[in-house]
């Protein structure tokens, strides 16, 4: 007779009670491993939100300055706007995705089952262990699953203490170490470029048949120095005087546009450390690809005469006589940088040169503008390209065309809107076909005359005749 | 726990003697019995778990051989009943007829039919006419018997065993699905394969018979199945797998019924909005649970499983599944909505 048996006949009650308690404390004991299994789990799944939510924001925020440092103002908008919708959505996501991950009791124990091959006996004396009414084989059940308590440890049925998102958040910060001085290195590389005066991408030559000339948006600080030869800048005048009469404030999508670009400027050179108002102007070389053409008929309706209205903070101010390509006078203003009358050749060189020039510098030049016109007739007598645009004869004579001749027939564009000439209205209006005619034997193709130089000897001679 | 409790739990048989028992009965069944371990296995899964059986099967695949040697291993009486169209409720139930007495008086007497036994093999049930089905379903379903409004109970265990064939429907009387619904399990019997073959032909042709020995004594056969029956009854099941059986009832019902309307079910499978008229009943989800409690015993555990609900699923379900025309028409059977149905509620799963 064993010990158990011997005491069972002597106390059975108390042999009793000591089996209940037993089992009471295995049953306790499983439940304590399933409330193990269950921190680890929501441990885990905290770590991954944690973790992920500080590299998602580390990564935007690398991202957002490369691209401060990298693109335009709108592209690094779009960019900062995109990165940061994305990092938002992802902290979301994975509040959401913690949330429901976050596991329950049943849901360790369901998992526990799972990952142990426990076929259900954790779940089931975790949902049952409060039952009112236990079932006769619930003893049976306690010690089936007591008995296997190795195989569902916390350890076991999550090895790891610390969350793969903990390498996530590795990466980002990598990319950022990564990111970070590039782009502080990209930035350091542009304006080393742009204070050696080595010609950089960004360096701008405009043409002035292509200007789109609009009243400057009085939020922005223009900073900015142009130069061409006189007759471009006579024609310079002429369009801001034009686009100064006209309304060109913007509308709708372009209004808009233009803020996002004025606040992706701003948010972009504080991010980038930059202080625009104590940077180097932009040099802008004006060229005129058509020297002879007049100006647009909107800007030719201009009055030439007066060119420097108002515009902006510093307009332009002529004093040239009417018709005449006169000198141009920069009335630059406080702080606007000015806009220079030189050589062609000159203004290469200035534009290719180190902006040495502080930001005041322009405005010194402007003031000597007003201050010397002689000099500004100076160099309007170095220039000359205007010749053929009025009777001056002083203007007759320019630079030998180096234009090359072709066998093409030139084109004349009229400015001509078929009308409703039809016999009865709302008839579709007739439109005459293109036809070429083919030349006879006596005609020639017309051929543009190449400017040619003129002997000194009969300039006089031209001239005089030009003066009658 | 009480005393009375303790004393009840004392009474019954441990797990191990249930999987003991029933793998022995098993054994003795594949004496006779080449291949079939599946059908065998829900056979005496739904016998334990208290149940019926409706075995659809073709001519020659040993239907008849199988409950007879059931009733041989298990040592209970066991009575066939052929159905045939001209076979009346009093053929099967039995009926009152006039005996002389030993004092020569002569009375009534009741006369029980082939339905009085502890294991009914019903052939053929769909070849009798539904009022004979009826008093036959009425036995399976209440354990008892009524005959000129006197009750005649059955003595448990009770285990009816009715074969389906499923070819020659001509003139036959398909069970309504009322009927169907009354069996726990359906089981088929296909025909075996080369293999299987080849060990038939041995086992059947030589001069001696595979000797079935039972596994209970006569004397307390029907009291030992029967603790074995409670013991069945015993096993735990947590309230997240009552939810997944529920689940899996419910995602059989169609959830445009004409009938039933919209279910509100919160999972709807495709396949069953196209091809199912009517889904599993409540009985359906008891079947599962039953049939997993043996499962479960069979594997040693006093508690069901996921796992355990997945198995007997299609033998529970299958029959109480009633499919429209286009599922006949696309060749979809049962079996593939049980499928679908257990694969999209298992995604549910806590």
């Amino acid at each position: 007779m064993s010990i158990n048996q011997a005491a069972a006949v002597l106390a059975p009650g108390r042999i009793h009670v000591a089996e209940s308690r037993r089992d009471e404390q295995k049953l306790w004991l499983i439940l304590f491993q399933i409330k193990g299994v269950r921190s680890r789990l929501n441990f885990l799944a905290m770590q991954r939100w944690m973790f992920a939510a500080i590299a998602l924001l580390i990564g935007a925020i690398a991202v957002t300055f490369f691209a401060a440092a990298t693109f335009g103002p709108l592209t690094f908008l779009v960019l900062a706007i995109i990165v940061t919708v994305a990092a938002i959505v992802g902290i979301i996501r994975e509040t959401m995705l913690v949330s429901t991950t976050r596991a329950s009791a049943a849901q360790a124990a369901a998992i526990a089952d799972d990952r142990a091959q426990m076929a259900g006996r954790l779940a089931t004396v975790l949902a049952l262990n409060e039952a009112p009414k236990r079932s006769a084989l619930w003893a049976y059940l306690v010690e089936d699953t007591y008995g296997r308590r190795e195989n569902y440890e916390p350890s076991r049925i999550e090895p790891q203490w610390l969350s793969r998102a903990f390498y996530l958040m590795l990466g980002a910060i990598l990319l950022a170490v990564i990111a970070l001085p590039a782009a502080q290195l990209s930035q350091g590389l542009r304006q080393r470029m742009a204070s050696s005066g080595v010609p950089m991408p960004g360096s701008v030559t405009a043409d002035i048949a292509n200007l789109d000339i609009r009243p400057a948006d009085p939020a922005l600080q223009p900073n900015a120095q142009i130069y061409a030869d006189p007759e471009t800048l006579k024609k310079l005048a002429d369009k801001l005087a034009s686009a100064d009469n006209e309304d060109h404030q913007p509308r709708g999508l372009s209004k808009l546009l233009d803020k996002a670009r004025d606040f992706a400027d701003t948010f972009q050179d504080k991010l980038n450390g930059i202080d625009r108002s104590r940077a180097n102007p932009l040099r802008m070389r004006l060229t005129d690809s058509n020297p002879g053409q007049p100006n647009s008929p909107k800007n030719s309706n201009s009055n030439p005469g007066n060119p420097g209205g108002a515009n902006g903070g510093g307009g332009l101010a002529s004093n040239s006589p009417p018709g005449g390509a006169g000198s141009s006078q920069l009335g630059g203003g406080q702080g606007q940088p000015p806009m220079t009358s030189i050589p062609p050749q000159q203004a290469d060189e200035m534009a290719s040169k180190d902006a040495a020039a502080q930001p005041g510098a322009g405005s010194d030049q402007g003031a000597n503008g007003t201050d010397n016109p002689a000099e500004a007739n100076d160099a309007n007598a170095d220039g000359g390209s205007s010749h053929g645009s009025g009777s001056d004869p002083s203007s007759l004579f320019g630079p030998v065309s180096d234009q090359p001749l072709g066998s093409d027939s030139f084109k004349i564009a009229i400015e001509a809107e078929p009308s409703d000439e039809s016999s009865s209205r709302g008839s579709p209006t007739y439109v005459p076909p293109r036809i070429r005619v083919p030349l006879n034997s006596l005609q020639y193709p017309d051929e543009p005359l190449a400017r040619t130089a003129v002997p000194d000897a009969d300039q006089d001679t031209i001239k005089r005749v030009f003066e009658r | 726990m009480n005393e009375a409790q303790s004393a009840a739990i004392a009474e019954l048989p441990t797990i191990a003697d249930f999987a003991r028992t029933f793998r022995r009965i098993q054994a003795e069944l594949h004496k006779v019995i080449i291949g079939h371990e599946r059908a065998i296995e829900e056979l005496l899964s739904a016998f334990f778990a208290g149940g019926h059986v409706l075995i659809e099967g073709v001519p020659g695949t040993g239907k008849t051989t199988l409950v007879k040697t059931l009733g041989i291993a298990l040592n209970l009486s066991f009575n066939r009943i052929q159905f045939t169209v001209d076979l009346m409720p009093a053929d099967i139930t039995g009926t009152r007829v006039i005996m002389s007495s030993v004092d020569g008086r002569r009375e009534f007497s009741f006369q029980p039919g082939p339905i009085f036994c502890h294991i009914l093999l019903g052939d053929e049930i769909n070849r009798a006419t539904p009022k004979t089905q009826s008093a036959l379903l009425e036995a399976m379903a209440e354990l008892q018997v009524t005959v000129s409004g006197t009750t005649y109970p059955l003595v448990p265990p009770y285990f009816v065993m009715a074969t389906l064939n499923p070819i020659e429907m001509e003139g036959t009387y398909p069970l309504p699905e009322a009927q169907l619904d009354r069996f726990l399990f359906k089981v088929r019997l296909g025909y075996p394969g080369e293999d299987e073959l080849v060990r038939i032909i041995g086992a059947t042709t030589g001069p001696e018979e595979a000797g079935v020995e039972p596994v209970f004594e006569t004397a307390e056969a029907a009291q030992r199945i029967e603790g074995l029956k409670r013991l069945v009854r015993e096993v735990l099941v947590a309230p997240p797998i009552e939810l997944y059986a529920a689940r899996l009832v419910r995602a059989t019902q169609p959830a445009n019924s004409r009938i039933l309307g919209d279910l509100h079910a919160p999972l709807t499978v495709d396949e069953v909005n196209r091809y199912v008229s009517f889904g599993a009943s409540p009985r359906g989800a008891v079947a599962l649970i039953l049939g997993a409690k043996v499962r479960a015993m069979l594997d040693g555990r006093a508690n069901i499983s996921y796992d355990d609900i997945d198995r007997v699923a299609a033998a529970a379900l299958e029959h109480r599944i009633m499919l429209n025309y286009a599922a006949h028409s696309d060749h979809v059977d049962a079996a593939h909505i049980v499928e679908q149905v257990i694969k999209a509620v298992r995604a549910m799963r806590t």
